[in-house]
């Protein structure tokens, strides 16, 4: 009985811990002190509100989007460089976008961010990089954190082409597994009001994964149950046309109906299998392909 | 939040009788009723109503059915099985269980089966095995080829500590477990229980419980997502 005490608490206190600064968060399995969803639908919603939604010009009908998650950025981040370095020198990106997770715990912020002020963009061209945030992005108190570099996480943008063609994308945050009252809400309008505008694509974009199909759920949280169907309802019944996540570190497509949700494969130094999607937007059905990299782990 | 969170914790923790659902050493069919306040953040308020029924065929094997209607429009029908092997202290078990849920609201179903083995004595219930859940599309388009999603494999587990024998006339348990009678969450999703039972006579028992859920408990972030209060009594025959 003795050591199974004391091996149950070592393994909360393992579950609970960034192994970078040897900081502890059991209480955060308990009562996370980072800030919960509404209160970071409200710092989002005050950004979206103050600044407005981001309009993209694309400079052809058929553009490319470069789509990478889970990055876990601490001590290393070759694979981001090389993300960054892919989409600034594709004449055809005006998009990036990041699925959430960009550090493995708090301290990193600003080595993450370095390389995209240091990395130079294609001249001829300009480009962009949105993100959501996701767990790691979240706990040990790092909101805050998030905010001050990326402002928002919950928001939409519209990608527009030279003759005139719009793709929403739109931008959820589930950093801890649920959406909220107030962000359904958001969503919820937000996908009505897209039913009356004729957008050419519709893609959902978030980190925590709907479902997990693949043979094990070993090491990835995702929604309650409830939480999943009323979110695949609402998605399905505005058509959206991908459902863009990450959180699980291993690729899965999933058809269901219309719809496909994406599991893209995780960006970190430390994957065996480090991999991002480029996804071709152009007038048919949104095509994609996946980018794999050399593992930088045996 | 956190302090709604912390008066959830409170009220489970605090709470007094509430339902047995098997109850170890029980040789009494019986039947019971209960109806629940329940709250989600995606729903928001809502009631159940559940009807259950226990079986205990003989020594070695007992069944359950458990049927719950919802105001919120996900409903589930569950059977259980459960042959046991009683050994000197306690008994082993292995539950088999087939659990429906209906989502009408959301236009989803869902088909979940699980088996696990069990071992429980008189203040102690403990079980682990293997679920696998089939999601499907309501009503299901037969000319669609993609409309199933299979999870082959959740890890399902329940840890209950009873502050009496389980055969003293009541009782008071404490609960953690990705399982409920009408629900098997994924693994990351525990719930916490509290339930309780008090027999009036040898026929009539009543009993209370209260339920915890949290997500995001493995994002570190652990929030409130759901709480339950139900009241109910059960016959004995």
């Amino acid at each position: 009985m003795k050591r199974i005490t004391i091996l149950s608490i070592s393994a909360i206190l393992l579950c609970a811990c960034n192994p970078d600064t040897w900081n502890f968060d059991v209480t955060g399995m308990f009562s996370g002190s980072s800030a919960g969803i509404n209160e970071r639908i409200e710092d989002s919603f005050r950004y979206n509100d103050e600044h407005g939604f981001s309009v993209i010009n694309a400079t052809s009908e058929k553009y490319n989007v470069f789509v990478a998650t889970d990055t876990h950025v601490d001590r290393s981040r070759t694979n981001w460089e090389q993300f960054i370095n892919a989409y600034r020198a594709d004449i055809n990106c005006p998009l990036a976008i990041h699925l959430g997770d960009l550090v493995n715990a708090q301290n990193h912020w600003d080595y993450m961010k370095r390389p995209l002020d240091s990395i130079a963009s294609n001249p001829l061209k300009r480009d962009t990089l949105l993100t959501v945030t996701g767990n790691h992005d979240l706990y040990f108190n790092q909101w805050s954190e998030y905010v001050r570099l990326w402002k928002t996480s919950t928001y939409y943008t519209i990608v527009r082409t030279p003759l005139g063609k719009q793709d929403l994308y739109i931008f959820i945050d589930t950093g801890e597994g649920i959406l909220g009252e107030k962000q359904t809400k958001w969503l919820k309008e937000t996908l009505a009001w897209a039913d009356g505008q004729a957008f050419r694509h519709l893609v959902v974009c978030t980190h925590t994964h709907l479902f997990k199909r693949d043979s094990s759920q070993g090491h990835t949280s995702n929604m309650p149950l409830e939480e999943t169907y009323a979110l695949l309802h609402l998605l399905k019944e505005h058509n959206v046309e991908m459902f863009w996540c990450g959180h699980d570190h291993a690729r899965e497509i999933t058809n269901l109906g219309q719809m496909k949700s994406i599991i893209v494969d995780a960006l970190f130094d430390r994957e065996p299998h480090p991999a991002y999607m480029v996804a071709a937007c152009g007038d048919e059905p949104i095509s994609y392909r996946f980018v794999e990299l050399t593992p930088l782990v045996e | 939040m956190n302090k709604r969170l912390l008066l959830v914790f409170l009220m489970v923790a605090g709470m007094l009788p509430a339902m047995a659902q098997v109850q170890y050493g029980t040789s009494q069919y019986g039947v019971r009723m209960n109806i629940g306040y329940n709250h989600n953040t995606t729903y928001g308020s809502f009631a159940t109503f559940d009807f259950g029924a226990f079986m205990p065929i003989n020594q070695h094997f007992e069944m359950q059915a458990d049927l719950r209607f919802s105001t919120a429009r996900n409903h589930s029908l569950g059977v259980q099985v459960r042959p046991k092997f009683p050994v000197p202290v306690g008994e082993f078990f292995i539950e088999g269980r087939l659990l429906a849920g209906l989502y009408p609201r959301d236009g989803f179903n869902d088909l979940t089966q699980a088996l696990a083995v069990g071992y429980r004595m008189e203040y102690v219930s403990f079980q682990v095995g293997m679920s696998t859940r089939l999601i499907m599309e309501s009503p299901y388009d037969w000319h669609a080829n993609s409309n199933i999603i299979v999870e082959p494999f959740n890890i399902c587990y329940k840890l209950e500590v009873f502050v009496r024998p389980q055969t003293s006339p009541w009782n008071i348990s404490l609960c953690a477990s990705n399982m409920t009678d009408y629900q098997i969450e994924r693994v990351w999703e525990p719930i916490f229980m509290a339930n309780g039972m008090y027999n009036i006579d040898q026929n009539w028992q009543i009993n209370l419980s209260a339920l915890c859920k949290p997500t995001g408990m493995f994002h570190l972030n652990a929030k409130y997502y759901a709480a339950e209060v139900r009241a109910g009594f059960a016959y004995n025959f």
